[in-house]
């Protein structure tokens, strides 16, 4: 019976494309804009996801999210030390001041100094050069977007120089960072240096990277250095969704992107569902003669379960495969970078689309269960 | 063959779009730091930042009075013994004064021994020679005299005669006394209150001549205590200002053993109890452990150092100071930056 099922599936070539082509655009649609919608929102973390070996984050009770800090006192480092479970602290800065290169061109970048005895939260993959080498004076990392702006068209080379806050920086190693949320360059410096590069302020030290000690849970270390500074203290992770929703509450983002992906489910849903209906419609004989040879209903509703289930299998697999092609292609576009489609979205795909092609199916089942045998006969 | 070939292209697509997603997906590992951080090693611990100082503690060497520099004895590592001459400043003045005010004492002395040496001797002949001109005088007059009042006969002789000879014996006569009292005073020498007042000038001359030694003798700054010169920032023909300076001339301290100053912020002050033990690591050392011994804490509570150095900007922390021995033989030098960690196990948060 299922060969028949199959059989009535592919006879109508014309029907059995479009039913295949509604579900892969659907896929496509759905998987491309929540995967570049995933992408976005992780890059408002990308600095935080960037910071490896630590994660634990002090900050300012009142932060709201990474990209808008409030200075501490330097001496809150030690204070972190000395927090019962805190295996080490250290602290890190972040600012965004000028770069200004030799020929005028000038950005905003994000500049992370990190703690200069340690270099706590420096990138560890560098495309060109060594992250130790940020020891020597004046030394920076710089990320490929920002190689490529300052110095367009030319290859790799260490040892140049930018200035920053009339200071001279030399570049020490080319690294690749996750993409900022508004795609600035990323430097990296030691701390001291940082704090240089940036305008004058008594306070400076944006965060306190911690560490809990053996047999402490993150939560436990959280909670003592709360309650022993007064200052926040959250895991990385928790960082990450808080600035995340940040920009998920205080921009137009989500809305944006939330009605794309509900017009790919609704038109998803539309098509192939009209489209499977209509088909069930017309073989509504077939189902008939069926019916008045003896099959069940059960064995009906299996038949149409498993033209559903075809469709949707071959159909996500081709849209999924449009949308891996298009992350393929773009994946080399430095200022595409960070944008993958998450296995979680591909999963959720997934079911969302066996949601349509079942929901589809189920309204042509109705019409199929109270079906007459008889209608064969009449036509 | 749609049916067959479309779900084999299908199937195809999906394995290569799961390896493509599974690919694609960043990694974030956990790594650990490029050098270990510092840790306590304390189940309890106060944390701290420290600076290794001399254990006289550091003495910014000061000039008493301004100068130009003229000669630099030590140089910035020396060891020097206590009173040890560090540099000097330009004396030429004062040597130039020295020797006026010198040869003013030695004017003093040459008049109090002139007088001292009064009479001159050669002026004693003179004076009894005039002594005995004089009686020689007087002795011609009276002998005039002598001859005009042996003539019996009154009307030989004139009246005004006689009276002229004796008037003439008599002025001799106050001659000779006059002759006597000043050989008299010749020989008696120079009279006291003379020699008291020579002798002050002599004293005075010569205690001005002592100040400017002395002035001189502060021109030359010397080492207060035997130890090392950790710092010179003084140098030959740079103007050396007194009072306090923002960069000392010259940075010393007994450094035969090292304390460190560890700056515990006033919110965790409370904790700190005295004699509790202490480890320290250097900036960028931190598998070094130096073991801290507690030595006095400072009684009183300082504004955290700042770190812009602007003079209008507002200081909210303090900070208390606690003074830790290093032991002898630990490898820092004085200035340098310790992360330290004080025990806090028996203490109760």
């Amino acid at each position: 019976m299922n060969f028949v099922a199959l059989q009535m599936l592919t006879s109508d070539r014309a029907k059995y494309l479009g039913l295949i082509f509604a579900v892969a655009f659907s896929t496509f649609l759905m998987a491309q804009q929540s995967a570049i919608f995933a992408g976005l929102m992780a890059r408002t973390t990308s600095q935080i996801q960037d910071i490896q070996d630590a994660h634990l984050w002090v900050m300012d009770p009142y932060t709201q999210y990474f990209d808008e800090v409030k200075a501490l006192p330097d001496d809150t480092v030690y204070r972190v030390r000395g927090v019962p479970g805190v295996e080490w602290a250290v602290p890190l800065f972040k600012g965004q001041p000028r770069a200004k290169a030799g020929d005028g061109n000038f950005r905003v970048v994000v500049m992370l100094g990190v703690d200069d005895a340690t270099l706590v939260g420096a990138p560890r993959k560098l495309v060109m050069g060594s992250y130790e080498d940020l020891r020597q004076p004046d030394s920076i990392l710089i990320d490929r977007v920002g190689y490529e702006f300052f110095f367009p068209k030319q290859s790799y080379r260490l040892g140049q120089t930018l200035e920053m806050n009339e200071h001279r920086v030399r570049i020490v190693g080319i690294f690749d960072s996750s993409a900022p949320f508004q795609n600035f360059p990323v430097f990296y410096a030691r701390y001291k240096n940082a704090i240089n590069y940036v305008g004058r302020e008594r306070n400076l030290m944006s965060f306190v990277l911690a560490h809990p000690a053996a047999g402490v849970t993150d939560a436990e270390v959280c909670r003592r250095i709360a309650a022993a500074t007064g200052l926040r203290a959250i895991t990385a992770d928790e960082f990450g969704w808080q600035t995340i929703w940040y920009y998920f509450h205080h921009t137009g983002i989500p809305v944006n992107f939330g009605i794309t992906i509900s017009i790919a489910l609704l038109v998803g849903t539309v098509v192939a569902g009209q489209t499977f209906y209509i088909f069930t419609i017309e073989n509504l004989k077939q189902f008939g003669a069926l019916k008045a040879i003896g099959v069940t209903n059960a064995r009906l509703v299996g038949m149409i379960t498993l033209q559903a289930l075809t469709v949707a299998a071959v159909g996500y697999s081709l849209g999924l495969g449009m949308t891996a092609t298009f992350f393929e292609v773009t994946k080399d576009n430095l200022d595409l970078r960070g944008f993958f489609i998450y296995p979680e979205i591909a999963i959720g795909t997934a079911l969302v689309i066996l949601l349509i092609v079942l929901m589809a199916s189920l309204i042509s089942i109705r019409r199929v269960l109270v079906l007459e045998p008889a209608v064969v006969f009449r036509g | 063959m749609l049916k067959k070939g479309l779900t084999v292209f299908a199937g195809l697509v999906l394995v290569l779009a799961i390896l493509s997603i599974l690919r694609m997906r960043p990694a974030h590992a956990t790594v650990h730091p490029p050098s270990p951080p510092p840790t306590s090693g304390y189940a309890k611990s106060i944390g701290a930042i420290g600076l290794v100082e001399a254990q006289s503690e550091n003495i910014a060497i000061s000039v008493p009075v301004p100068g130009l520099v003229t000669r630099l004895y030590v140089k910035a590592g020396d060891r020097v013994q206590k009173g040890a001459p560090l540099f000097s400043l330009d004396d030429r003045d004062l040597v130039a004064e020295l020797a006026l005010r010198r040869s003013s004492a030695a004017v003093a002395q040459a008049k109090l021994q002139k007088l001292l040496n009064s009479p001159r001797p050669e002026e004693l002949p003179a004076a009894a020679a005039k002594v005995r001109e004089s009686e020689a005088l007087l002795a011609d007059a009276q002998v005039q005299l002598d001859l005009i009042e042996r003539v019996k006969d009154r009307r030989a002789i004139r009246e005004e005669d006689l009276l002229r000879r004796r008037l003439a014996v008599n002025a001799a006569q106050a001659r000779v006394e006059a002759a006597q009292a000043e050989l008299q005073l010749l020989r008696a020498g120079a009279w006291k209150p003379d020699l008291e007042v020579a002798r002050s000038q002599v004293a005075e001359a010569e205690r001005e001549a002592n100040r400017i030694e002395a002035d001189l003798e502060r021109l030359t700054v010397v080492a207060p205590i035997g130890g090392e010169i950790l710092q010179c920032k003084v140098h030959l023909g740079e103007y050396a200002q007194a009072g306090p300076l923002a960069q000392p001339l010259i940075l010393m301290g007994d450094t035969t053993r090292l304390n460190v100053r560890a700056d515990v912020d006033e919110e965790e002050a409370w904790r700190l109890r005295s004699g509790a033990a202490a480890v320290g690591s250097p900036h960028g050392a931190a598998g070094q452990r130096l073991t801290l011994r507690f030595l006095r804490e400072e009684p009183y509570l300082i504004p955290k150092r700042s770190l812009t150095g602007d003079s209008t900007e507002r200081v909210d922390t303090r900070v208390m100071q606690v003074i830790f021995a290093l032991e002898p033989g630990a490898r820092v030098r004085p200035g340098q930056q310790l992360d330290v960690s004080i025990d806090d196990t028996q203490g109760g948060r």
